[in-house]
């Protein structure tokens, strides 16, 4: 799994992310982040790899359940 | 309101009870092999024994075939069991019956997302499925069985006890004309999921109950539809919910619809609501008969060994699995083939009690690896939560514009022949060999299957051995339970035409290696530079000789 930097424009990609959430209702962006999920996940193609973004998704879930530090 | 026609009911055979002659005898009649239960698991055990010669007892409280009339559990038999039934001699009965396919199709709302085609791996002389109602295989082997002559069938003899022994088991019988108690060196208990041996021995399934509900209509109607598999994740005609359809013997459609979780299953399987469904999915103008409705949940169970001592569970009795995929009546036919041929080795005195622990150490990995495959079947046909609902979604939703996504719509994995895991007694781990139609040099066509129909024996393919390596191995040959075939070469051993399939189909040997198979066409091992010690070597590891 790679964790080191790796998209060429972080910046572009989110806000096309964003963007494509724009205007859907909670439901639609949830089905919407459901597919593009399998959509990368055939990009990845390495099953090892996807088993440790599931995780690695899921950690990051728990971290997020301590209380947010203030912003510096 | 529409009124709803019933098809007459099926005819089905029995057989009489006959009084068994232990009945009101003192002595304890001994019998080699007792099989408890005349369901496809239980008959094809029967009926292969008696294939090799090997006699056994079978009991059934019932006299007749099918469950419940005219209802048929199993309907999918796969290539595997197929091929099983060609060399027991009942083949092409069920091929003639039955509704021979391999081209299935699956819909979400209105559009096709996915279909497949089970025919492109194959080359067995038996097609991927034909589908028949299981009372027509059952009856077709218990003809066989009776042809064969070689089996004591007993209708209407209820086991009600049984008690394990230090060299065999003890069984209470119970007949319309009284009590009797026998022995067996081996049970074979096919009494199905609700065993009631498993019961009185006290052993844990580790049963599973889903919460899935199902309901079956099968119909029979004018309306001409292509023999095709068809499921539907999402049908508009049952309120989004799964709908299977699937045509079985005698021109009956068997239509399954999953029906929500909380339903009423007296209310969903009257007539007039079945009949309703029906009618929103052919439309208005399809006439139709119903020949069976019948609502049902399904469960799992496992049980941790398919052995206590001299019991051996077999089918349902052993495993349970949801029916996405055809995995339960196929599984049970394929227990009972891997069993067959190792009672009859051990009941003949040429293999030794550790080879019945391979049934154990084969089947159970494959009764888990079907376990795996059809819950996730099922979990894909009913998402547990929102969230699994969006994921289906969103997997649906790609499926008809994008090939990878189609890998994912999962309405059930057709069975097929399990592989078995290395183990000392299959150092390359199990693979099945399909049916390949092959020549003898002469021309005369046979099959794989044909050329281990007689006795039980292994069948050892040699690839263009010399007449020197085939005169060297002749002793090692008759002195096991072994048959060597040549393909090609000048050996002077029995021959067939050299044959691309077959190559292809055990890995393109090189010359001189020879393929050992099983008697239940499992490729045991390939022997690159066979010599007698080696050939001698692989058939005694492949029997579980010590």
């Amino acid at each position: 799994m790679i964790t080191e930097p790796h998209i060429p424009d972080p910046d572009g990609f989110y806000a096309a992310w964003v963007g494509a959430h724009e205007g859907l209702t909670e439901a639609q962006s949830a089905d919407f982040n459901a597919r593009l999920v399998l959509l990368l996940a055939n990009q990845c193609g390495d099953q090892a790899v996807l088993l440790a973004c599931i995780d690695a998704a899921r950690e990051a879930g728990m971290a997020s359940e301590t209380p947010p530090r203030s912003p510096a | 309101m529409e009124r709803y026609k019933f098809a007459p009911a099926y005819e089905l055979p029995s057989w009489p009870f006959v009084a068994p002659p232990e009945l009101g005898s003192d002595s304890v009649a001994r019998h080699p092999i007792v099989i408890v239960g005349a369901g496809p698991a239980g008959l094809t055990l029967a009926c292969d024994l008696a294939r090799r010669g090997v006699r056994a007892l079978l009991l059934d409280e019932d006299d007749t075939v099918g469950v419940r009339g005219a209802s048929s559990r199993g309907i999918c038999y796969a290539q595997k069991s197929l091929e099983i039934f060609a060399r027991l001699g009942i083949y092409e009965r069920v091929a003639e019956k039955g509704i021979t396919w391999s081209f299935g199709r699956t819909f979400s709302d209105q559009q096709e997302v996915y279909n497949f085609n089970l025919k492109t791996d194959s080359v067995s002389a038996q097609p991927p499925f034909i589908n028949l109602q299981q009372f027509y295989i059952e009856w077709f082997l218990v003809e066989r069985i009776i042809e064969l002559g070689l089996t004591d069938l007993r209708w209407k003899n209820r086991v009600v006890d049984v008690t394990p022994l230090a060299d065999g088991v003890r069984i209470e019988v119970e007949t319309p004309a009284g009590r009797y108690t026998i022995e067996a060196d081996h049970l074979i208990d096919a009494t199905g999921a609700n065993s009631p041996i498993r019961t009185r021995l006290g052993i844990d399934a580790h049963p599973s109950r889903s919460t899935d509900r199902w309901c079956i209509s099968d119909v029979r109607f004018k309306k001409p539809l292509p023999t095709e598999r068809w499921t539907w994740v999402d049908a508009p005609f049952n309120e989004g919910r799964a709908v299977w359809q699937h045509l079985m013997g005698d021109g009956v459609w068997r239509i399954d619809y999953q029906m929500p979780e909380d339903c009423d299953t007296a209310h969903i399987s009257r007539p007039e609501v079945a009949g309703a469904r029906l009618r929103e999915q052919l439309g208005p103008g399809v006439e139709f008969e119903f020949v069976w409705i019948g609502p049902y949940g399904y469960r799992d169970h496992l049980l941790d060994n398919f052995r206590h001592g001299r019991i051996l569970f077999i089918g349902d009795s052993a495993h349970v699995v949801s029916p996405f995929g055809a995995r339960g009546g196929n599984s049970g036919i394929q227990d009972a083939a891997n069993l067959g041929w190792k009672l009859a080795l051990v009941a003949q005195g040429l293999a030794g009690d550790a080879l019945l622990d391979t049934y154990d150490a084969e089947r159970r990995p494959a009764a888990i690896e079907n376990l795996r495959v059809t819950s996730r079947s099922a979990r894909f046909l009913a998402p547990r939560t929102p969230a699994e609902h969006t994921l289906r979604r969103a997997v649906v939703a790609l499926a008809s514009r994008h090939a990878f996504a189609r890998a994912l719509v999962n309405t059930g994995r057709m069975s097929v022949a399990n592989d078995y895991p290395a183990a000392p007694h299959l150092p390359e781990g199990g693979r099945s060999v399909q049916n390949l139609p092959l020549r003898h040099l002469d021309g005369t066509p046979t099959t794989l299957m044909e050329l281990l129909a007689d006795g039980t024996r292994c069948l050892g393919l040699w690839f263009a051995p010399t007449r020197a390596q085939a005169e060297a191995a002749a002793d090692v040959a008759a002195s096991l339970p072994l048959r060597l075939v040549a393909v090609g070469g000048d050996s002077g051993l029995a021959a067939l035409q050299p044959d691309e399939a077959l190559a292809r189909h055990l890995g393109n040997p090189a010359p001189g290696s020879l393929c050992l198979v099983r008697p239940d066409a499992y490729r045991a091992t390939l022997l690159d530079k066979p010599t007698p010690a080696s050939i001698s070597a692989a058939v005694h590891a492949a029997l579980a000789h010590r």
